[in-house]
């Protein structure tokens, strides 16, 4: 049949999922230390087409996009004050680590808590590890030490939720660590929105070119077969 | 669709926790939510269109984080059985099932019998107890929480702590009550002080729970947005066939 149906189609599946990805971003606008991901599409690999009898070439065919890659712009944002003296943000380059029942796990949401022993907890209740790579224990006054908390330099970062990220500890972050301060989602309101409509016009405009390619096919169907009695 | 309302969902959260803090701003000793976010799980979108390696989220969520420790302003009475807490920490008191209660609200009283007691009946614990016909004006209490009348020691109240405040459980009349997870009672750190003539006011900052308030507005606004753009999309597949 048509291809360029199939094509078409392929355009508007590849919008959908970056609008999924575009929504994850918007759900994260107030997410402290969230970083957005942007979609890297290309096409797939050009068909060359040739004509059944002959053999002879005719010319390439693409066959529509695809979404290869998602890239995570780990940027610093700016830090927000928040007097909270468990709420910690790195000021430049790093990552806090968090001891989690899967092993070692990174992150940039300094939303710190206490818990019953007397350590610094991140949200989930996992312990949060000083540069020495051990809990680090909260002063009697009910503050801590930014000193003592690890701030590490990561290689391979990748995204894993729960405002965690993986990757390789490889010596120690640049950036200094804040007390009463989280750092912002660096998801940009004004850009994300103006993606979601381009995206949306992207999807439309796959749509209407279904709409013709099946209009071109209903005229082959019901006008050009139609013989004059 | 399902990864903004989740995020829709957890800033209706945190529009909730504030809409608390603001109903509380005149209450003595309240301390403000503190609320954390965080995405949740990515996952392949292999087999939608895109490659392994491309992963979406599937939005974020509210988990809440006790209270904040900020102290709140302190406000001058002159009564001399109100008494502020200036520091972290609780005062013990014998709640009325037995069990051992902290509270930060110091408004005093004297009951009937002559005990110290909160204004909704929870007797201090060690109690205390205030000699008959003993004016109350003049009783002092001193940073320490040494209660004294006409110079004679009736007993101090007792400043407690907990290693993890957020894992308190609310007791009756604002007073809390250790758990495990809090961790047990101790002596609360010796730069707690009372002050007496004083009781503090909440700790919300109004300013800063309306500029929330309207953050947490606004992402709600953008996440249903996205609902709206993908439910348009769903509709033009739905038209391809007109």
């Amino acid at each position: 049949m048509e291809r360029g149906l199939y094509i078409a189609a392929a355009g508007m599946v590849a919008e959908m999922v970056r609008q999924d990805q575009i929504s994850n971003d918007l759900a994260n606008a107030a997410t402290p230390g969230y970083k957005s991901d942007q979609s890297q599409q290309r096409s797939f690999n050009d068909l060359l087409l040739q004509n059944t009898k002959t053999g002879e070439t005719i010319g390439k065919l693409g066959q529509g996009p695809l979404i290869t890659k998602t890239v995570t712009d780990l940027d610093p944002d700016a830090l927000k004050p928040t007097q909270e003296p468990l709420d910690l943000a790195i000021e430049g380059q790093g990552y806090f680590g968090v001891q989690t029942s899967a092993g070692v796990r990174f992150t940039r949401d300094g939303s710190f808590q206490a818990n019953a022993q007397g350590y610094l907890t991140d949200q989930q209740g996992n312990t949060v590890l000083g540069s020495d790579r051990k809990p680090v224990k909260i002063n009697a006054d009910g503050t801590v030490d930014t000193a003592k908390v690890g701030n590490f330099a990561l290689t391979g970062v990748k995204k894993q939720g729960d405002s965690y990220f993986t990757g390789t500890a490889a010596g120690k972050g640049t950036g200094e660590i804040r007390s009463g301060y989280l750092e912002s989602s660096n998801v940009e309101a004004g850009k994300v929105m103006v993606d979601m409509m381009a995206s949306l016009r992207a999807f439309e405009a796959g749509q209407k070119a279904i709409q013709t390619i099946d209009g071109t096919l209903q005229q082959a169907a019901g006008q050009v077969g139609n013989l004059p009695a | 669709m399902y990864t903004a309302a989740a995020g829709m969902a957890a800033q209706q959260t945190r529009i909730d926790a504030v809409s608390n803090d603001l109903a509380n701003v005149d209450t003595t000793g309240y301390k403000s939510a503190r609320l954390a976010f965080r995405d949740l799980v990515y996952d392949s979108a292999q087999g939608y269109g895109a490659a392994k390696a491309v992963e979406i989220g599937a939005g974020s969520a509210a988990t809440s984080i006790g209270r904040s420790s900020a102290q709140g302003d302190l406000q001058q009475t002159g009564r001399s059985l109100d008494v502020a807490l200036n520091g972290p920490g609780f005062i013990q008191v014998k709640l009325a099932d037995g069990r051992t209660g902290m509270t930060r609200d110091g408004n005093l009283q004297v009951s009937p019998d002559g005990r110290l007691r909160l204004s909704s009946g929870q007797l201090v614990d060690p109690q205390i107890t205030i000699p008959q016909g003993a004016d109350d004006a003049a009783i002092a209490i001193k940073a320490d929480g040494t209660v004294s009348y006409q110079g004679r020691s009736l007993g101090q109240l007792k400043l407690v702590d907990v290693p993890a405040e957020s894992g308190l459980q609310g007791g009756p009349d604002n007073t809390f009550v250790a758990t495990k997870a809090s961790g047990a009672i101790r002596a609360a750190n010796r730069s707690t002080i009372l002050t007496q003539g004083t009781l503090e006011g909440s700790n919300v900052d109004e300013s800063q729970a309306m500029t929330d308030m309207i953050e947490a507005q606004r992402a709600f606004q953008m996440a249903s947005k996205a609902i709206t753009t993908q439910d348009q999309m769903l509709e033009m597949a739905n038209q391809v066939k007109k």
